[in-house]
């Protein structure tokens, strides 16, 4: 909508979209000067990462139509891309030759295997936790658009897709630490900041990553790629006689959905200190669907809100086990309802709310405006 | 030689259970384009049924077939009723709506019973091993074998030649026509459900005594079986049943030379790429649409 933006209205428009982005991040940024519990924050970071993951779900999922089960794959592959290098950068206590993970040491490997040479260098784990995802997605999208894959069998491929990641990283134990993952990781460095995981500098990065994902997905939805990719979700076949090439957007959305999960995983290892197959687990992937689908699948700001307020929720009720249960509980029940009510989720809730204020608020004033009309004695 | 008959026979144990669980499911997904993602709690509640029903009522496993059948039925009922039949336009919801309720039915069974393994006991009758082209074969494994034929041969007759199975058919082809008709297609719904579940719960209660009992049991049955139906194709019995033994034979001889894992991965790799070029599954005929 460039020709929006020039003009005054659309200038308006485009703030008021952008406010509900800009107000989350505020209260974001500002909660550490209100929580003075470093315990607790590391606890918010973690549901924060959530939900920068579960943003990443609402891009392929709310805007391009595509139910991605398997989100949590490319979060896991980000997740363990930062956890390698941040390994390779202890201090092993059962040192093998060059510095060798403790793992590999447990499990008789005598070299550092060549895919994970290059995790030496921390500049090049980051790019590969973003890279990787996104090419992981993009031949999984080449491989499932280009073939006219639509709907639950996108589901499906997804889901066994990830499935099989998982199998492979926890049957390759030698290389991946299988079923226990990656753990006794160093502190990320960065431009000499240590970020240490109850740090609040770990907190702001944190911060820093969920304004920076939801701007970009935001910019992603209004520029004209984004149009078509939505054009598409509501009606394939008629973009695709307009002359666009379909499978080409689709592509480009899963990965870009992919790159910002794969940021997520980054972070998540950074805020857990390890990482584990269950973050590529069905468990971990179908939670984000659910969180997408309470906070509202087709809001960026609804599905982060989503995830945050669920998992937050949760995590604040496993402090007891028969709240935990009970919690479980209610949340399906919640999510039942959701899906057969709230379809938009809480953000569609909110819309309507507020577009009823709004109405309400308009209605009194013109009845203000043909009151003061009729005592004038009208023109 | 043995040893290959002996993989043979321990993949059409696989098959047959895979069947067993599958065969409801694909009823479901056939007929009503549903996927239910709670199925495997279906399984669970069946197997639970089975436990209540040994331990509480002293039932042995065979004479609690049919109450079993008919309690998961009836929870399937109730859920087709005042959850799915709303969701009539929007199958993709019906992912999240039926994944919903089955976390309902597995934390309400966690919280009753508990999240401790239970244990089912096999049949005495059926309890020894007989032999099998000269390999010796627990009877209960031909014993579910048998079941698993026959309850798709009685599904196919339920389909193919009996008034709900017509009107059935009737619904999937054109939904408004045969309404028309004067077919009650809500009614239909909520038997084909109803009958999809206790199928399920079935298949939960017999493979009970070869696993233990828990609450999340099912999670792992509900993957299988989508695989089988996808494989199979959406719209035909026939070809869960054919692909149903083929994961079977195809798992167990996989397991034999690798291991579980890779044979898992495999098998998942192998559905993948069948999806991708023949999305209507290996065994069925175009259908005109």
């Amino acid at each position: 909508m460039p020709s929006n933006v020039t003009n005054p209205n659309g200038l308006q428009r485009l703030i008021a979209q952008l406010a509900p982005i800009l107000v989350v991040c505020a209260i974001v940024f500002a909660l550490p000067v209100l929580l003075n519990n470093d315990f607790l924050l590391n606890k918010v970071a973690r549901y924060l990462v959530l939900g920068i993951l579960t943003i990443s779900l609402g891009l392929s999922w709310g805007f391009g139509g595509i139910l991605n089960l398997g989100q949590a794959m490319s979060f896991g592959l980000g997740s363990y891309a930062m956890a390698m290098a941040l390994k390779l950068k202890t201090v092993p206590v059962h040192t093998g030759a060059s510095g060798l993970p403790d793992f590999m040491v447990w499990n008789n490997v005598q070299h550092l295997p060549w895919f994970w040479e290059p995790f030496r260098s921390l500049s090049f784990a980051i790019a590969a936790g973003l890279i990787v995802p996104a090419l992981v997605a993009a031949a999984l999208g080449w491989f499932m658009f280009r073939g006219r894959v639509t709907g639950v069998y996108v589901s499906i491929i997804t889901l066994a897709t990830m499935v099989v990641i998982n199998l492979v990283i926890i049957d390759q134990q030698s290389f991946t630490g299988g079923f226990n993952g990656i753990t006794d990781l160093a502190q990320l460095e960065l431009f000499g900041v240590a970020f240490d995981a109850y740090g609040r500098a770990t907190y702001y990065l944190v911060a820093g990553c969920v304004l920076l994902s939801l701007l970009v997905a935001f910019a992603f939805t209004k520029s004209k790629a984004g149009l078509i990719v939505q054009a598409i979700r509501d009606h394939e076949s008629r973009v695709r006689y307009f002359g666009y090439d379909v499978a080409l957007y689709q592509i480009f959305v899963f990965a870009l959905s992919a790159a910002i999960a794969g940021l997520a995983g980054m972070l998540y290892t950074v805020v857990m200190e390890f990482a584990s197959p269950t973050f590529l687990g069905v468990q971990l992937s179908l939670s984000v669907v659910v969180w997408c689908a309470v906070g509202g699948r087709q809001s960026l700001v609804g599905a982060f809100l989503g995830a945050v307020l669920v998992a937050g929720m949760q995590g604040a009720l496993s402090e007891s086990a028969a709240f935990l249960e009970t919690w479980t509980l209610v949340m399906g029940a919640l999510f039942v309802l959701v899906v057969l009510f709230l379809p938009k989720g809480l953000a569609g809730l909110a819309q309507v709310v507020w577009r009823w204020i709004v109405q309400r608020r308009q209605a009194s004033t013109r009845g203000v405006a043909q009151g003061v009309g009729q005592t004038e004695g009208s023109t | 030689m043995d040893q290959f008959i002996e993989q043979i026979v321990t993949g059409l144990s696989i098959g047959s259970i895979l069947l067993l669980v599958a065969l409801g499911l694909s009823i479901i997904y056939g007929s009503m384009g549903i996927i239910n993602l709670a199925h495997g709690e279906f399984v669970m509640l069946g197997a639970y049924a089975a436990w209540v029903f040994h331990t509480y009522l002293g039932l042995g496993l065979l004479a609690s077939l049919v109450p079993i059948f008919l309690v998961v039925a009836a929870f399937g009922w109730v859920i087709e009723r005042y959850v799915l039949s709303l969701l009539n336009n929007r199958p993709l919801d019906t992912i999240l709506a039926t994944w919903g309720v089955g976390i309902m039915l597995q934390q309400a069974v966690r919280l009753m019973v508990g999240s401790e393994l239970r244990y089912v006991q096999l049949p005495p009758a059926l309890s020894d091993s007989m032999s099998v082209f000269g390999i010796p074969v627990s009877s209960y494994r031909v014993f579910l074998f048998v079941v698993s034929i026959a309850l798709f041969g009685a599904t196919w007759l339920l389909m193919n030649r009996t008034t709900v199975g017509m009107k059935l058919r009737a619904i999937i082809q054109d939904r408004s026509v045969a309404a028309s008709f004067g077919i009650n297609a809500k009614r239909v719904y909520a038997l084909t459900f109803a009958y999809g579940a206790g199928l399920a719960g079935l298949a939960g209660a017999l493979v009970s005594p070869l696993k233990s009992v828990s609450p999340d049991m099912g999670t792992g049955y509900v993957v299988d079986a989508f695989m089988v139906v996808v494989l199979g194709g959406v719209q035909s019995l026939a070809g869960t049943v054919a692909s149903a033994f083929i994961l079977g034979e195809l798992s167990g001889g996989i397991a034999f030379l690798q291991n579980d894992t890779v044979a898992k991965a495999i098998v998942l790799l192998a559905i993948v790429v069948l999806i991708r070029f023949r999305p209507e599954g290996l065994f069925t005929a175009r259908v005109r649409a």
